[in-house]
């Protein structure tokens, strides 16, 4: 017989492998808090984590929500069973013993959770700010390419949303006295970024993973943060310029990049 | 950032510093009253003295309108992170001795904690309605006369729940977030093992953070023991409380400085 391989079905705008690959931007908390804003690149970190684990996962793309089981993306089909929601879809391939945290002691267990904190709260905001507020970004790179491959008519609405959600997130999560204007709080969002940069630069060293030799969720979830920042041609690269700065930051997504997703890594510039 | 306290390295730290929170009593919620415990037993820890004072209208007279803020000299500065480079900036710190790994460590998980448990407090306190309506309303507008008090408490509700719509928290049950504090706790628990502190033999900013939210949550009543009992599985976690508890503030039975059993409303830390 044949061993029914899990099937994932995910939305419409289906990044060609290079942006595939590098715009996962989302783990965990971020999946279980912000599906709205980034559901259409989920699959990207989804595919990184199986793997890292080796679960054989086939990539279905449908272009139009309503078809998929319960109208939500992304979705995992495995023989009976459907799964919806991208923290549930982690869930199942662990208990389906597709585990890249097996090896993981219970310490580095607690870590990952903390790491995935320190990144959602630190590193997110100046993501969203790249991808979804900095106009010249949004104008001419993140919306043409949504819009490009959404169904009409939603590509002519679905941006803009998915752009308010990200400005509203980012003001009532980090805006506030004594910050009082935008200006403000971008700035402050930029710098916590750096910072952010900074520690798991100062926590990666010289290892060639997060915990060792082989990958696990964290390096997932670091690798859906920095891949985006690290290889999209935005016209406004301010945390690109900075992880540039980080060089075992950029070897890391390098060696992913080449490993796992098999691509020939040039001079660092794909185009979107 | 509080840019003024850069030109007061030179002062020693007053005597009248001071630290301000809602009324202890009637007023001030879980969330923070746990804020104003980290903050007071970080100061306990870095050994600088602090006078408690509650005020009804702390959260307004706040710079960033969070509570605990302290007033120091002629600096005025607020929440745990802001205090804990302002205090560094005279000279104060914890986590010095710790290298650039663990210092990377040690913030993850504090945003762990502000991440997970912080925000479970706020559910809890702003979105269950049964708490809502016994624990929250009554308590949060007390101060002040009906319509205010109903108007305050509406507004705050409705701030906060703004703000869980936003970061995913809105649609989750009751259930759900417990489970979160349990994987939080889990995940404290592991880190701690069976050391005195999270770094080992000294305590850091890290410690005074958990021990303010843990402590708080296993010595506050609100309408179930639910909460209490995820802190309470894990033994280690409520070891740490006591252990911090006795060493750094019992002995200070004054009125106006913290005591770690003192509302009313609280059961004793068993």
């Amino acid at each position: 017989g044949h061993e029914a391989r899990p099937h994932l079905l995910a939305d419409g705008p289906q990044f060609p492998r290079v942006f595939n690959a590098t715009s996962g931007a989302l783990f965990y908390a971020f999946l279980t808090h912000c599906e709205q804003v980034f559901s259409p690149a989920l699959q990207s970190l989804l595919q990184a984590y199986a793997k890292f684990s080796g679960a054989p996962l086939i990539v279905n793309t449908i272009n139009n929500c309503r078809r998929a089981p319960k109208g939500d993306l992304p979705v995992l089909v495995s023989e009976d069973t459907v799964v919806s929601q991208p923290a549930k879809i982690l869930n199942f391939l662990r208990r389906q013993k597709y585990n890249a945290d097996y090896d993981l002691s219970a310490k580095q267990g607690a870590d990952t959770l903390a790491y995935i904190a320190l990144l959602e709260e630190k590193l997110l905001p100046a993501l969203l700010h790249t991808f979804w507020i900095e106009s010249e970004n949004y104008c001419s790179v993140t919306k043409p390419w949504f819009a490009s491959r959404i169904a009409f008519p939603l590509s002519l609405y679905l941006p803009g949303k998915m752009s308010r959600e990200a400005l509203n997130r980012i003001l009532l999560t980090k805006g506030g006295p004594p910050l009082y204007s935008l200006t403000e709080v971008e700035a402050q969002i930029y710098r916590d970024a750096k910072e952010c940069l900074n520690l798991l630069s100062k926590r990666l060293g010289t290892s060639q993973f997060f915990f060792g030799d082989t990958p696990t969720t964290l390096d997932a979830f670091v690798f859906g943060f920095l891949a985006p920042i690290y290889k999209v041609c935005f016209p406004r690269v301010q945390l690109q310029e900075h992880l540039k700065q980080l060089p075992n930051l950029c070897r890391f997504c390098d060696d992913i990049l080449t490993c796992y997703f098999r691509l020939t890594v040039s001079d660092g510039r794909q185009p979107s | 950032m509080n840019l003024g306290f850069l030109c007061s390295t030179a002062e020693p730290w007053p005597e009248n510093a001071a630290l301000y929170q809602q009324l202890k009593e009637e007023q001030i919620l879980l969330s923070d009253n746990a804020s104003s415990l980290a903050v007071q037993a970080f100061l306990q820890m870095c050994n600088l003295p602090v006078r408690v004072i509650c005020r009804a209208n702390a959260e307004y007279m706040s710079p960033s309108g969070k509570v605990p803020f302290i007033h120091v000299g002629n600096q005025v500065v607020s929440e745990l992170g802001p205090i804990v480079q302002f205090v560094k900036a005279k000279g104060h710190s914890l986590s010095d001795g710790l290298d650039e790994v663990q210092k990377a460590e040690m913030k993850a998980y504090m945003e762990l904690v502000n991440n997970m448990l912080l925000t479970a407090e706020l559910y809890l306190q702003w979105c269950d309605d049964v708490t809502v309506e016994e624990i929250t309303y009554p308590r949060y507008g007390s101060p002040y006369p009906w319509p205010l008090n109903r108007i305050l408490s509406y507004q705050k509700q409705w701030e906060v729940r703004r703000k869980m719509k936003a970061i995913g928290w809105a649609g989750k049950t009751l259930e759900q977030v417990l489970e979160d504090v349990d994987q939080c706790c889990h995940a404290l628990s592991q880190r701690l093992g069976t050391q005195p502190y999270f770094f080992n033999k000294q305590p850091t900013e890290l410690d005074a953070l958990v021990f303010g939210h843990l402590f708080t949550i296993l010595t506050t009543q609100l309408i179930t023991d639910e909460l209490s009992e995820k802190v309470k599985n894990y033994s280690n976690l409520t070891a740490f409380c006591r252990r911090i508890e006795q060493q750094y503030f019992e002995g200070h039975e004054k009125d106006s400085s913290t005591t770690a059993a003192h509302s009313s409303k609280r059961s004793l830390l068993r």
